[in-house]
């Protein structure tokens, strides 16, 4: 009994100091606040049930973007809050605007928007890319070659250059 | 690509950009129940399998069922050997299952996870197929049986004969009988396509995405 909830408590302070990349991949993969809300707490929960697994061979925040990811493209299902009409203002609305001119903001809002109308796979990727993680990581996240992940990532890339210049 | 490089600018500004959870606000989120897509698929192919099951013995049970079952005149071995076979299968199924699930993790690649959860599927597929094919045949065998062994019609079946029409009757008797089948398979098979089309469209969808790129 003791033990459980000494790994309840370290899980919820592990989770709490790194919440930033729950948030981030439901803001890749919701449209509005409670599909954000539902889509955290079915992740918290996948995490949470594979947590007594988890060996710490890897980092805590790597291990989380896996079952992060996974959890918004595969497992999760939208649940009765988070069926919506999609709000693009809500996506939106978290552009941080005081650090940059018109022009800047106007473009920020463009490449959301852009990244927003890619389908699920080609989110995880652009997602792993802002957060700067080598093409091994990627390949090894999604489970595919290193090559293949490049390729896919200039593909990526590309499609977002003709939906922001159509 | 520049602007790409604006996002990854804006997007690793870790400021408070999100409402920050506190660890009392996490505490009850990690006891709630989960509704994922491995769960819905678990209570599913439960469902099936007791279904089964239950279309294999529940006609047991029924004393008329019995009675016309014993006015086949099935051996008692081929009876029992039969029984013993569909169990085995039953539990052969049921391990294979049981593995499957087992090798579902969500902290796999997501191309393994979504094989993972394919591949169970296709278990639970298969394990509907052979219980299709097994009643198709059994239905068939159990109409034979059922036909050959009633005294009324063999008598209207030599009447027949002597009429020259037997031909003809017995094509229309294995129309009726392929057509039943026919309705009953494509019915069973419409709703596996309903259910497993809603439930697993996004899933082939992105696991098709990630195998595109091996080709």
């Amino acid at each position: 009994m003791k033990l459980s909830k000494e790994l309840e408590h370290r899980f919820v302070e592990e989770l709490e100091k790194h919440q930033n990349i729950v948030h981030k991949v439901c803001r890749l993969y919701t449209n509005n606040q409670d599909a954000h809300n539902d889509l955290f707490q079915e992740i918290t929960i996948q995490l949470w049930k594979a947590y007594p697994k988890f060996r710490g061979d890897s980092k805590f925040s790597t291990w989380m973007y896996r079952v992060s990811l996974n959890t918004a493209i595969t497992l999760y299902r939208k649940g009765k809050r988070a069926i919506k009409t999609q709000n693009m203002d809500d996506v939106l609305y978290k552009v941080k605007t005081e650090d940059y001119d018109d022009t800047e903001e106007q473009q920020l809002k463009l490449l959301y928007k852009a990244v927003h109308q890619l389908n699920d796979i080609e989110k995880a990727l652009v997602f792993l890319y802002l957060e700067d993680k080598s093409y091994r990581e990627i390949s090894n996240t999604m489970g595919i070659s290193e090559v293949n992940a490049r390729v896919k990532m200039n593909r990526v890339k590309t499609k977002l250059r003709t939906i922001l210049n159509p | 690509m520049d602007e790409l490089e604006l996002l990854k600018k804006d997007w690793q500004k870790d400021t408070a950009e999100y409402p920050q959870l506190s660890a009392k606000e996490i505490y009850p989120m990690i006891l709630k129940k989960s509704s994922s897509l491995v769960k819905w698929i678990f209570y599913i192919s439960i469902a099936e399998l007791v279904f089964w099951i239950l279309m294999n013995t529940l006609p047991f049970l029924s004393e008329s069922y019995k009675e016309n079952f014993d006015k086949m005149e099935m051996s008692d071995t081929l009876f029992y050997g039969l029984n013993i076979f569909s169990y085995a299968v039953i539990c052969i199924f049921i391990y294979f299952l049981y593995t499957a699930y087992r090798s579902i993790s969500v902290v796999d690649t997501a191309k393994g996870l979504m094989k993972n959860i394919l591949r169970t599927r296709k278990i639970v597929n298969y394990y509907v197929i052979y219980n299709l094919v097994f009643l198709a045949i059994s239905s068939i065998i159990a109409f034979y049986f059922t036909i050959t062994h009633s005294p009324e019609f063999s008598q209207q079946l030599t009447e027949l004969d002597s009429n020259g029409e037997a031909f003809g009757f017995w094509m229309g008797i294995i129309f009726v009988l392929l057509l039943t089948i026919a309705i009953f398979g494509l019915v069973i098979w419409g709703f596996y396509r309903l259910i497993y089309g809603i439930l697993l469209k996004r899933l082939n969808q992105n696991y098709k995405e990630l195998k595109k790129l091996e080709t």
